[in-house]
């Protein structure tokens, strides 16, 4: 992936973290600063079907990312993400409900590194890289 | 306080979606979304319709290899549940931008790519030009579906990083404008390209 910047690591996370109440905590900042791509769970007061399609889809998504090793971990709780990976045949990721920057620091610093995306990859995953 | 509901590409909060080759920061592209969060606008992540349909292995495309019926209903579903999300905050009062990709043969909301000749074996030299004004495949579906429910169809504006004529401040300058036009989303046809 010459010239290609992607960190292979993505992060599931509850809209909770991306669009914070005021003042609340700045789960996108922390995501963005510490190399990780985002996929924005849909909000809990959007309809349940819509929720449920919604959801589906992004299973999918996740699925083409863990067949290719990216890191995937899940920030925030949602019932119906885990149904939805679930029946995508992904395993749980790595999950946490940060509350503030350090717990949030603290979690992704610990998540699984890429795997099998090539010795390549993997150096250009060791950092932001901007 | 909220200005509004930005529905931004799934590449900008997500790099990693990208084309091989295609991204430029590990996962977030925070200078768009910098300047929506700094206006106070509430983001809202679309799906990316050719990771999901092609993977991420799949080839730089123009529109025109995408444009099968297959790849269509793709995008109409997908367009049908962006399409909900928005309809929510329709009957809300609240406004709505939409933030493509520039160049995209699937996100591009001025600016998409095409060449009726691509296909077969990969070897296009760097500088082809496939730049032409139009929108992408599933922007077109966006606007279709929207229309369809009697929505109108959101202000647009673009990312141009994917461009080589990449200019970030105008990419800024242009985010920044189409936010505080204000106004009710009432396009009734797509934009004329900006280039």
């Amino acid at each position: 992936m010459d010239g290609d910047a992607r960190g292979f690591r993505v992060a599931l996370t509850a809209d909770g973290y991306v669009n914070p109440a005021p003042g609340g905590f700045d789960g996108l900042a922390v995501l963005d600063a510490e190399g990780w791509g985002v996929m924005q769970l849909p909000a809990a007061d959007y309809p349940a079907a819509t929720r449920a399609r919604i959801l589906t889809d992004l299973a999918e998504q996740v699925l083409e990312f863990a067949r290719h090793g990216y890191s995937i971990v899940l920030v925030g709780e949602d019932a119906a993400a885990d149904e939805a990976l679930a029946a995508a045949g992904l395993p749980a990721p790595p999950r946490a409900c940060p509350q503030n920057a350090d717990e949030l620091r603290a979690f992704l610093a610990a998540a699984p590194a890429p795997d099998g995306i090539g010795p390549d990859a993997a150096a250009a995953a060791s950092g932001p890289g901007r | 306080m909220t200005m509004g509901v930005a529905f931004v590409a799934h590449c900008l909060l997500n790099q990693n979606a990208k084309t091989d080759g295609g991204a430029r920061c590990p996962g977030v592209y925070s200078p768009a979304v910098a300047v929506l969060r700094d206006a106070g606008w509430r983001i809202e992540q679309m799906p990316c319709p050719e990771l999901a349909f092609t993977g991420l292995n799949r080839f730089w495309a123009v529109r025109e290899q995408y444009d099968t019926p297959a790849h269509r209903r793709h995008c109409q579903r997908l367009a049908q549940n962006v399409a909900d999300m928005i309809e929510v905050h329709v009957a809300r009062g609240e406004d709505i931008v939409l933030i493509g990709i520039e160049g995209s043969p699937s996100m591009g909301v001025c600016i998409t790519s095409s060449d009726p000749s691509r296909g077969g074996r990969p070897t296009w030299p760097d500088g082809a030009p496939e730049l032409t004004s139009g929108e992408g495949i599933f922007i077109e579906e966006l606007r279709r579906e929207l229309e369809r429910r009697g929505l109108g169809f959101p202000r647009v504006a673009g990312c141009t990083h994917p461009l080589a004529s990449h200019d970030p401040l105008a990419e800024l300058a242009g985010l920044t404008r189409v936010l505080h036009e204000g106004g009710l989303p009432a396009q009734s046809g797509p934009p004329d390209a900006e280039r």
